[in-house]
């Protein structure tokens, strides 16, 4: 499978509350297959959600390389690279106003197009996620959380992405809500050949839907492969001691 | 009225003015708020605060030349950004040039503009009207810049989760940032149009009673006021505009990236 997305050497540093410099990401090395869904998994604090940051450039990496089909990230115009490479942010924000308000956002902020509320699109893509068309004429902000965390799904799919990357899409969902996401996570990579990125520390919910798993810990990639090898014979100290430990187990 | 006829005061008729302020600390006393030294202090700074500065005038409308006044009006200035540094509790990236360059540039253009095209002034640098004229504007505009600033530093602080979802679905920066700036501009002229609003009902503006009590006559008086308090508000609008415009770009990279949030300004 041709790879979407590289990354090479990625580093990153951010600056700690006492001025100096500490080493977010070391040298990550990762490949996203195209059309598969491949979950990040590691620990809190190892450096994932940095890392999926960077995909979008909502920040700028500080070393290496992030190629996008071949193409380095940091040549293409960043507003171009973020309609092709959709974010869905860990905590779903509801702009005021309804779920239609909200679908239609992402068109008005690109300067296309802004589609009608009587667009199929827009009740396509809600069923796909999960969630009534009749929500459309909603207060947004009434949604509950899980509903919340669809519609940001939504809002970063209708424009139409090559890949979809999520940083812990269910870490505020309990967990058949956040199971049920994660299905239909998995459904639309399947029916749209879409390529998803998936952060999250639960290990199980990884097991249940990733094609692939990449183990992130304190900056580093330390094993990535078929999610299916990875959770039964894992070949990194670090990876073992996390499956023996349980953690993730509970989102 | 002539204004030769103004009554003049002694520095008796002083004292005796002065004799309030004692009142008032003795008061202060009395009630047991411990004010009275801070209130003595303050009216002594007062005292020799205005002579210095009306030395200085005196001194700079003998000269009558354009420079020392450029310089008296850039020290104003200076001052203006200093006390908006000190005001804000978060200071914006690029906090300096901002809002000094926001401050220079839209103060120094309504003031200009009133003098030369409103009121006409010959020479342009006249500085028993630029002076004070410009020192209501700095002024007022002051107050403006600090509510801009402090407002947008508290936005863009609270509303990341918001600016970064925008952002994530392909908003340029400047539209991400919109709610944030406009409600920080809104904020910079509520004390404008409160004054506007109040102006001749609830007090006397102080230029006009100060117009009055030399011997203008008070229909010119009001025109001055209403001219002055537009001009207040146009330079308000500018200014706080310019520190949004550029203040609001600063809290992001050229490739439309929230920059990491900045500590707390210090004090």
């Amino acid at each position: 499978m041709a790879a979407e997305l590289r990354l090479e050497q990625v580093c990153k540093c951010r600056r700690d509350r006492q001025g100096g410099m500490v080493e977010i990401l070391r040298g990550v090395d990762l490949e996203i297959p195209a059309g598969e869904l491949t979950a990040i998994v590691g620990p809190s604090g190892g450096g994932k959600s940095t890392l999926v940051r960077l995909l979008n450039r909502l920040e700028e990496s500080d070393g290496g390389h992030i190629l996008l089909r071949g193409v380095e990230l940091k040549s293409l115009p960043v507003l171009e690279l973020r309609r092709r490479v959709g974010l869905v942010l860990q905590k779903p924000f509801m702009f005021p106003g309804t779920v239609l308000d909200n679908l239609q956002l992402p068109f008005r902020y690109q300067g296309n197009a802004v589609p009608a509320g009587s667009d199929p699109r827009l009740g396509e893509v809600l069923r796909r996620c999960g969630l009534s068309p009749e929500l459309l004429k909603r207060e947004a902000r009434s949604l509950s959380i899980g509903q919340q965390q669809r519609v940001s799904l939504a809002r970063t799919l209708l424009p139409g992405p090559e890949l979809l990357v999520l940083d812990e899409p269910t870490s505020a969902l309990d967990r058949p809500t956040g199971d049920r996401l994660a299905d239909t996570l998995r459904g639309i990579c399947r029916d749209r050949q879409l390529t998803v990125v998936m952060v999250t520390h639960d290990l199980r919910l990884a097991g249940r839907v990733a094609d692939h798993l990449a183990y992130l810990e304190a900056g580093r990639i330390c094993e990535a492969g078929p999610a299916a090898t990875l959770l039964e014979t894992p070949a990194s100290p670090e990876l073992c001691r996390f499956l023996a430990g349980g953690e993730g187990e509970d989102a | 009225m002539n204004p030769a006829a103004i009554i003049q005061l002694s520095l008796p008729d002083l004292a005796a003015a002065f004799g309030l302020i004692l009142l008032a600390a003795a008061l202060a006393r009395l009630q047991g708020a411990g004010q009275g030294r801070d209130l003595l202090w303050s009216a002594l700074r007062m005292v020799a605060q205005l002579l210095a500065v009306g030395y200085l005038l005196h001194f700079i409308f003998a000269l009558d030349h354009p420079l020392p006044i450029l310089l008296l009006l850039l020290v104003m200035a200076a001052f203006a950004v200093q006390t908006v540094a000190a005001r804000v509790k978060r200071r914006m990236p690029r906090f300096y040039p901002v809002v000094g360059g926001a401050i220079l540039i839209g103060c120094g253009g309504t003031t200009m503009l009133f003098c030369t095209l409103i009121i006409g002034l010959t020479p342009w640098y006249d500085p028993r009207y630029l002076i004070p004229l410009a020192g209501m504007i700095i002024g007022n505009s002051m107050t403006g810049a600090s509510l801009a600033a402090e407002r947008l530093a508290g936005e863009m602080a609270e509303r990341r989760e918001q600016i970064e979802t925008a952002l994530c679905l392909g908003a340029p920066a400047r539209l991400a940032a919109r709610e944030a700036v406009a409600n920080a501009f809104r904020a910079a002229l509520i004390p404008s149009i409160n004054a506007m609003a109040a102006m001749g009902i609830v007090f006397l503006p102080g230029m006009m009673t100060g117009q009055i009590l030399s011997g203008t006559e008070p229909i010119l008086a009001v025109r001055y006021q209403i001219a002055i308090m537009c001009v207040i508000t146009g330079s308000v609008a500018a200014t706080a505009f310019l520190i949004l415009l550029f203040g609001g770009r600063s809290y992001f990279t050229p490739e439309h990236q929230l920059r990491e949030e900045s500590p707390p300004a210090r004090g």
